[in-house]
């Protein structure tokens, strides 16, 4: 039983670092070109050009910021749970444009990501999204600051 | 700092970045993000001569003229302009028959947004993209240096490039959707 608790937080500690690593890169790497990341999300044609504005300045901090709680465990299941439903929103959002036939640019990593809204973008982030949801089914899992709150 | 603190600081947190972002956002088109106010200068774009490289970042994506292997397709336009507004259904028609033979690319190149009187923005360009229903990839240039290198006559200035990165067309104004086919057709042969 001790044994695979301790497996399961040790796999939750992984799955942690590696999405929340990447949300941290995505974020730092769309920091400082909103005007490159206003044109990728005005791509997908789902938004008023006048809420993509404050989104495009917003999101790149509000992705390294959920990318940091994660990888340090704090609010680990809300932050998992955040997570999936913005991985989920992205898989929507890239699933409309491939469907709708719209050249849509994935925008994901920043202005030099050439990469364009597909199947496997669509994949990728709904695999993202079941890997948030296994944190949140698991968390905090180990080396967490919420096992160090909860002892307090 | 316990628990309790903790969320309080993370709630504060992303209200902060909420609120910067909007607040930097009501500065978005004169102060935020870089508005076209350079002067508007003729391109030296020549049938026959190399078509100067430009990269931009698009609604679909980054487009970097040096890494496309496709004819390119490019229209500079301006979002006030009524020629620019109709064209937008004849490049639509084209875009659905040749894009997967053709880069589309409309780039604006002015430096005064739809109402004529205020600076060109980002937000202008998207506005205008969504109002005439421009299906194409559409980019924002603050720096109107595509126009400084493409610009001819007055707008919309619509220039074919070949593959081997030579201008193959230019004409200004309304074009007919038949001479554009032609053209695209003649660089395609």
């Amino acid at each position: 039983m001790g044994a695979t608790k301790g497996a399961m937080n040790a796999t939750v500690f992984v799955i942690r670092i590696v999405v929340g690593g990447l949300l941290v890169v995505a974020g730092s790497l769309k920091i400082g070109h909103p005007v490159e990341l206003a044109a990728a999300i005005a791509g997908f044609r789902l938004l008023a050009p006048l809420a993509i504005g404050p989104l495009a300045l917003a999101l790149p901090y509000l992705e390294v910021l959920l990318g940091g709680y994660l990888i340090v465990g704090l609010f680990a299941r809300v932050a998992a749970i955040v997570a999936c439903a913005q991985f989920v929103v992205y898989a929507a959002a890239v699933a409309s444009a491939v469907l709708r036939h719209i050249p849509a640019g994935c925008g994901c990593f920043g202005p030099n990501d050439s990469a364009v809204a597909d199947w496997p973008h669509v994949a990728f982030d709904l695999g993202l999204a079941l890997a948030s949801a296994f944190i949140a089914y698991g968390a905090p899992g180990a080396l967490a600051i919420d096992r160090k709150l909860r002892s307090v | 700092m316990n628990q309790r603190q903790l969320a309080i600081v993370s709630v504060a947190i992303v209200a902060i970045i909420a609120i910067a972002a909007i607040v930097a956002y009501a500065w978005w088109p004169s102060h935020r993000l870089q508005t076209a106010s350079q002067p508007l200068a003729a391109g030296k774009a020549q049938v026959g001569q190399p078509a100067p490289d430009f990269v931009v970042s698009t609604t679909a994506g980054l487009f970097d003229l040096a890494k496309t292997d496709k004819p390119v397709f490019l229209e500079v336009f301006a979002t006030w302009c009524p020629h620019c507004q109709r064209e937008t259904a004849v490049v639509d028609r084209l875009y659905q028959k040749y894009k997967s033979e053709v880069n589309f690319v409309a780039v604006s190149g002015s430096d005064t947004a739809i109402d004529g009187t205020s600076p060109a923005s980002q937000l202008d360009v998207l506005n205008w993209e969504q109002r005439f229903n421009a299906q194409y990839p559409v980019a924002y240039d603050a720096t109107l240096g595509v126009a400084g290198s493409y610009l001819q006559g007055g707008f919309p200035t619509i220039v074919i490039i070949g593959k081997d990165k030579s201008i193959a067309y230019v004409n200004s104004g309304e074009v007919s959707y038949y001479d554009l086919a032609a053209a695209i057709q003649k660089t395609l042969r």
